[in-house]
């Protein structure tokens, strides 16, 4: 898809919000209604507004008319991003050591690292310092396999 | 005074400031973990402790956290807390550009000064502040956060649209509103969702929109990413202080102690209109955004101006300044210290102390800062195969750590991922950040100013110090409008087209 409508979508989507965010002012109750009700009646009525005004200058003036590219190289940027949400999913379950002891040197050889001694010693001193740190000093409550 | 200073200078006073404000430095630099929650951990371990050296331990990590949290801003573009939100966008920059060492540099001098000068504030007037910051009501607030918002403003200088940059601030806003709306108590736009009852944290948001974006980007390059080497290679201890910086300096230790004996307003607020006035005083305003150490200056003189400022009527008048204020409030209580008048007649011989502290503590993080930062420089030379899963991992870490939630990593991805998506569509991330910061104490002021002023908008206007304030606001904001729609009307003139 090029810049443009991709532009225009997202410019789209933010009128329709504003519009669903005025609209759910009128289940304000209470005081609420002659206070928060108006600051958020303000902010939809701008962000629709202004959003609005862009949409018209992208329809009539914008020639972007390149594709849009989040990335440069998409396996190693979805690479990360997959290898990241898989942490998060874990991350409860496993806990931290040992999803990131995987995610770390997973996460090295998809950029293409292949010094695996400095992967490791980078994954050891990590989990050390967190250990140490959050751990020993903080008593952070990491969730899972704390040692 | 002699004896309090006499007791700050006792080796175990002098050890318990160094070892706070060197853990504050730590926890400072790192994204999660904040000064609020540093304080707040260790007020019951001072339990057991003298009284005084309780304290100074405490106002050290106050005044270490607050300088940190520049560190990851600058190296990482991960700022360590909100208030370095600023920091990041002239730190990064220059890191990119082998300036690391200077920008930390200019970094450390200016929370320097910004803290000493709050301290001596809080030291010699200290009383009188607090009763002018009681005439600061809710409407004053509002106009408060305004001028903090004026800053998109002056971020859209950079950017081809302003629009863009303004409905990034309006986004912000809307995303401030989700949770519990504090008029009626009834939960909004939180979609069902439990984590979303105290409404989303800006620190996820903030990994996400910094760091992680950041890290993606690093990782979908194709080319090796670029930095100039020269410049780091250079022995950074004898790289002078940029000319014309002092004034910046002067700009933020003023604002940012103004702004912090205000009761409920904080250091990132602080440090975000500091940033905005040197941008606008700056005779260099076309290196903002792109690595002005000035720029730096402000905001971290800003926001640790905040540090001696924020103390003013939590000690004088037991109200915060801010949420570490509070913490410390509580470890005064604990102490059977009861904030007020009492605490510099009764216990002079334990606030005086904790004061004179404080100037030591900004010694310690200066001098931690000047020797470590050209050494922390280097981190600019890490291969990004493994900087980006290291930087990761705390990211993912951070967010998770101050509300114990895995939801909140999940809003730093998906904050990440859209964050990456608006900022290609020329959408200014800094505006969206400073609207998702500003936008709660925006609210409160203007909810609670609606209620005083029974539902009229005039209350906003009828103070002496609110039309000053909205003079103020309207002097931040007609320049760079003007110069915004001169600079793109030149643009449309056939000669700048060709």
């Amino acid at each position: 898809m090029t810049k443009k409508y991709i532009d225009l979508a997202v410019l789209l989507f933010f009128v329709v919000m504003a519009v669903l965010l005025y609209n759910s002012t009128a289940s304000y109750t209470g005081i609420a209604k002659t206070t928060s009700a108006y600051y958020v009646k303000f902010l939809a009525v701008f962000i629709g507004g202004l959003s609005v005004i862009q949409l018209a200058i992208n329809l009539f003036r914008d020639k972007n008319n390149y594709r849009l590219h989040l990335s440069q190289h998409y396996p190693r940027f979805l690479g990360l991003l997959i290898m990241l949400i898989i942490f998060a999913l874990v991350f409860e379950h496993l806990g931290f050591f040992v999803s990131a002891a995987v995610f770390i040197p997973v996460v090295a050889l998809i950029l293409g690292y292949k010094n695996y001694l400095t992967i490791i010693i980078t994954t050891v001193s990590v989990l050390a310092f967190v250990y140490l740190i959050f751990i020993k000093l903080l008593s952070v409550n990491l969730p899972g396999f704390n040692f | 005074m002699m004896e309090y200073i006499s007791i700050v200078f006792q080796p175990i006073s002098l050890f318990t400031i160094l070892l706070g404000t060197v853990a504050g430095v730590a926890i400072g630099g790192m994204p999660g973990l904040t000064a609020t929650m540093a304080v707040g951990l260790l007020v019951p371990f001072t339990y057991t402790m003298d009284p005084t050296m309780g304290l100074m331990l405490l106002g050290g990590i106050y005044c270490g956290a607050m300088y940190g949290g520049s560190i990851p801003a600058i190296l990482l573009n991960t700022p360590g807390t909100p208030a370095a939100v600023a920091t990041a966008i002239e730190g990064f920059p220059m890191s990119q550009k082998g300036k690391a060492g200077l920008a930390l540099k200019v970094s450390v001098v200016a929370s320097f000064v910004g803290g000493s000068f709050s301290v001596l504030v809080l030291l010699l007037f200290a009383p009188l502040l607090a009763q002018q910051a009681l005439k600061f009501g809710p409407a004053e607030t509002f106009l408060l956060a305004l001028m903090g918002l004026a800053g998109i403003i002056s971020i859209a200088d950079e950017n081809s649209s302003l629009i863009k940059a303004l409905i990034a601030g309006l986004l912000g806003m809307i995303i401030a509103v989700v949770g519990t709306d504090d008029m009626s108590g009834s939960l909004r736009y939180t979609m069902g969702y439990i984590e979303l009852i105290d409404g989303i944290d800006f620190m996820p948001a903030l990994i996400g929109l910094f760091s992680m974006i950041q890290m993606l980007e690093l990782a979908g390059m194709r080319k090796k990413h670029e930095i100039d080497m020269s410049a780091l290679h250079k022995k950074q201890k004898s790289e002078p202080m940029p000319k014309g910086i002092t004034k910046h300096i002067a700009l933020g230790s003023g604002t940012g102690t103004v702004i912090g004996v205000l009761p409920g307003e904080g250091a990132t607020i602080a440090a975000f209109i500091s940033y905005n006035i040197s941008k606008r005083i700056s005779r260099t305003k076309e290196l903002f955004g792109k690595g002005n150490p000035e720029g730096i200056a402000a905001a971290e003189s800003g926001n640790n101006g905040c540090v001696g400022g924020s103390l003013v009527p939590t000690l004088t008048l037991g109200i915060p300044g801010n949420s570490v204020a509070a913490a410390l409030m509580g470890a005064f209580i604990i102490h059977g210290m009861i904030p007020g008048p009492d605490l510099f007649n009764e216990y002079a011989d334990r606030t005086y102390p904790f004061i004179i502290s404080l100037f030591i503590a900004n010694l310690v993080f200066l001098g931690v800062g000047l020797t470590v930062a050209p050494y922390l420089a280097k981190i600019a030379l890490i291969p990004p195969a493994i900087l980006v899963p290291v930087v990761s991992a705390f990211a993912v870490l951070g967010s998770y750590a101050l509300n114990n939630s895995v939801f909140d990593i999940y809003l730093m991805i998906a904050f990440a991922i859209f964050g990456l998506l608006l900022k290609k569509l020329n959408f200014s991330l800094e505006a969206l950040i400073l609207g998702l910061i500003l936008g709660p104490i925006a609210e409160g002021g203007f909810t609670q100013g609606m209620i005083i002023g029974k539902g009229s908008p005039w209350i906003f206007f009828e103070s002496p110090i609110a039309k000053i304030m909205w003079v103020i606001i309207l002097l931040l904001l007609i320049p760079p409008l003007y110069s915004y729609f001169k600079h793109t009307s030149l643009l449309k003139t056939p000669d700048a087209e060709t």
